[in-house]
């Protein structure tokens, strides 16, 4: 009698990359048609037209990414991954994500040419999925913003209006109108940050997405939007600027939305618990900054650009993963993070001068 | 799922191989006509210094030498006894209540005891002046999911927490831990617990369904430094429950290992079944005695523990007292999917080392990389091929990236 000897008959485990691939495809879905839905329900001018916008675009990404792929896998004379439905969810998630993250006034050619981009320059030149060293999605988003930005343009975010804000002029958000999404919003994607929370609280459940990368990322940028807020809107005993100012942060522009379906993506991001924190910090930090400091009123794209760009480095750093060096970790984190939260608050209200006598005191 | 309780100790002949994976010298004593008794010496087998007897579980002429594959899947001469059926016993030395470390230790290497436990972090039985800890695993739990028996520890659960009283006598034990599962039944707790209430024995649980390697862990929280491959040198004597009762017979009988449990699971046979076998049974006349495998092409025969045991291309190999399980079933492949870098592996590695990196860093062929991440740490525990949602076989890739740097 001959027998096989392969791995062995190990059947319990029931997690598989391919099942946390059709997760985060039912949950890009569902938030796509809900968007789609808030978008016709909301008092913007025109909700109809930017609805039916919205899910066109979304349609073309996805069509046009596995048009990508399908060609490449021709032009490579291996076609059998498309056999059945498994081999397109990927190719869909990402062309949804590329739809997701632009606004709806994005002309069609700009989408089509962002995917092709995305996919093609992002993703399958390094190798396909499971190889690429940056998220195909930012790479297509950003070569739109970069090539696009007069035809991208979305004007009055509430991002925007906060940074207008600091300039004099006065704004009032209806807080009810943020949780729903009822806002001018600088991509498709940022909507509702209740179906937001939803959708991250099910991946994360599921296992799609790290605790640790997301988590980390949406408590930094608590914090440093509180510092900043704190420095620059208290004005004795009177919390309330402070409060807009870290809910507009949080709940508005991507953070969230990057937070379920851009930060944790596995493949560009470090892959111990140590490394995944730093990743995490690094990217809220950069974001914060470019949102306090740059031109761009919404930083994210560019801060997890940056984030994959030096997980490579990252990952070499570490040589082992115990309780010591992960506690170290947190703690480094924490000062980082409150550190540059004081630094941008103060960098914000002019008080540069302070800061180098900050750093003098504790140097 | 184990349906019936079984017994096969009378085989017509018994195959006794006379080296092992670590034994690999041996030096024959008896020759082919001479008739031995059940634990006569048949065969001396050395690993460096030591020594360790290969001793006749049955009484009866010897027919010949054979070469066979043992249970590692390696070509071993097996001596080849016949059964006379008589079971007579070649006496040893018996001990009553008080036994010092010396004596314990003697028996044990006079008996061959030494090796009773291989798959996963399980040591022999050896002992050295740092001993300290002696760990016995009561959940017979072959990780994941074999559960050998519970009737047998209801049996002989006074046996069994003697056998544990000499292992911490044969280790000067500061502390002795018994690791039980959460999911055993109240009978066996409570038979155990009744045994071990009086002895000064730390009683753990361990909840089995969640596949952590909890035990490492435990360990590692007991010496309080780093672990390395083999627990004897940190002072830890690591071993299952079974070996409680090998011990007990051999000090207070002065009687080998003669049978052992086996575990015989799969789908590819009709019955599965624990066997009470004598050691020296060929595999297959069990699974004859079982009706024979089932009608399936694609079988994979594995013994011991799924996330460290070892997979034969063969089911012609006797029942050593190392075989605690051997599993029959259709290979069901599952297609190996690319990495998707999420880390699982780095998370739960016991030994605190990252193989996602490791693989990465062989794959890439970088020596240097490879020696920095404390390869050599690896305890080989299976446990990332465990977790890997693309199924990757993770283990191989560091074990091949120990063998690299050497």
């Amino acid at each position: 009698m001959n027998f096989i000897t392969k791995k062995a008959p190990i059947v319990n485990n029931s997690q598989r990359s391919f099942k946390r691939a059709f997760t985060l495809h039912f949950a890009i879905i569902a938030t796509s048609i809900v968007t789609v839905v808030l978008k016709a329900l909301s008092s913007l001018e025109n909700p109809g037209e930017l609805a039916v916008r919205a899910f066109f675009m979304i349609v073309v990404g996805a069509l046009v990414s596995v048009l990508v792929e399908l060609a490449y896998a021709y032009s490579e004379k291996d076609i059998t991954k498309f056999k059945n439905y498994k081999g397109y969810v990927i190719p869909i998630n990402t062309g949804i994500l590329i739809a997701l993250l632009l606004p709806s006034i994005t002309p069609i050619y700009v989408l089509i040419l962002a995917v092709v981009v995305g996919v093609y320059a992002g993703k399958l030149v390094f190798g396909g999925y499971g190889y690429y060293i940056f998220n195909p999605v930012l790479v297509g988003v950003i070569f739109a913003q970069l090539s696009f930005g007069t035809q991208l343009a979305v004007f009055d975010t509430p991002l925007q209006l906060l940074k207008e804000a600091l300039n004099g002029a006065t704004t009032n958000f209806n807080i009810l109108d943020l949780f729903v999404g009822n806002y001018e919003a600088v991509a498709i994607g940022s909507t509702s940050v209740i179906l937001l929370s939803i959708v991250f609280i099910y991946l994360l459940v599921s296992k799609v997405i790290d605790y640790r990368i997301s988590g980390t990322f949406l408590i930094s940028v608590f914090i440093i939007s509180f510092g900043i807020g704190v420095i620059n809107y208290y004005v004795s005993g009177d919390f309330s600027g402070v409060f807009d100012y870290v809910l507009v942060n949080m709940i508005t522009g991507l953070t969230f939305f990057g937070a379920a379906f851009l930060i944790s993506e596995t493949v560009s991001s470090p892959t111990s618990r140590e490394t995944k924190i730093v990743y995490a910090v690094v990217v809220a930090v950069l974001m914060m900054t470019v949102r306090v400091l740059g031109d761009n009123a919404e930083g994210l794209v560019f801060a997890i650009l940056f984030g994959n760009m030096i997980t490579p480095f990252i990952n070499r750093t570490v040589k082992r993963s115990n309780k010591k060096t992960l506690i170290k970790t947190v703690v480094i984190s924490l000062v980082f993070v409150i550190f540059t939260s004081i630094a941008l608050g103060m960098i914000l209200q002019g008080r540069v001068e302070e800061i180098y006598a900050l750093v003098g005191g504790v140097l | 799922m184990i349906t019936e309780y079984r017994t096969y100790i009378n085989p017509s002949k018994v195959y006794i191989p006379i080296t092992d994976s670590e034994y690999k010298m041996a030096n024959v004593k008896v020759a082919v006509g001479d008739r031995v008794l059940i634990g006569e010496k048949l065969a001396e087998k050395f690993k460096g210094k030591n020594k360790s007897p290969v001793l006749s579980t049955v009484s009866g002429k010897i027919l010949e030498f054979k070469d066979m594959i043992d249970r590692y899947g390696k070509v071993v001469d097996h001596v080849v006894i016949e059964n006379d059926k008589l079971y007579e016993k070649f006496q040893h030395k018996t001990f009553e209540h008080s036994i010092t470390t010396a004596e314990v230790r003697n028996v044990i290497n006079n008996l061959g005891l030494n090796k009773i436990s291989v798959d996963g972090i399980f040591t022999n039985l050896d002992f050295n002046a740092k001993s300290k800890y002696v760990v016995v695993n009561a959940m017979f739990t072959n990780e994941p999911f074999i559960s050998t028996d519970y009737e047998f520890l209801i049996k002989h659960s006074a046996e069994m927490a003697d056998g544990i009283e000499l292992l911490s006598i044969a280790a000067n034990a500061e502390k002795t831990i018994i690791l039980v599962d959460k999911f055993m039944p109240e009978e066996a707790l409570l038979e155990l617990g009744k045994e071990i209430v009086e002895k000064d024995i730390e009683v753990i649980t361990i909840d089995s369904k969640k596949v952590n390697a909890k035990d490492y862990k435990i360990i590692k929280n007991l010496v309080n430094e780093t672990l390395s491959v083999n627990l004897v040198d940190n002072g830890v004597v690591y071993t299952e429950i079974g070996a409680a009762k090998m011990l007990h017979d051999a000090v207070r009988l002065g009687v080998p290992v003669v049978t052992r449990k086996v575990a015989i699971t799969g789908d590819a046979l009709n019955i599965n079944a624990v066997y009470e076998t004598r050691i020296g049974t060929r595999f297959t006349e069990l699974v004859e005695d079982l009706g024979g495998y089932s009608e399936i092409k694609n079988m994979n025969l594995h013994i011991g523990s799924f996330l460290t045991g070892i997979q034969l291309d063969s089911d012609d190999f006797a029942i050593t007292q190392t075989v605690d399980s051997v599993n029959v079933a259709e290979y069901r492949g599952v297609d190996e999917d690319v990495c998707i870098k999420c880390g699982d592996c780095n998370d739960i590695c016991p030994a605190g080392i990252l193989p996602q990196n490791i693989m990465d860093a062989e794959l890439r062929s970088v020596n240097s990389r490879i020696v920095e991440l404390n390869t050599d740490e690896c305890v080989e525990c299976g446990l990332c091929t465990y977790v890997c949602p693309s199924k990757i076989n993770v283990l191989e890739w560091v074990r091949r990236a120990k063998r690299r740097v050497g």
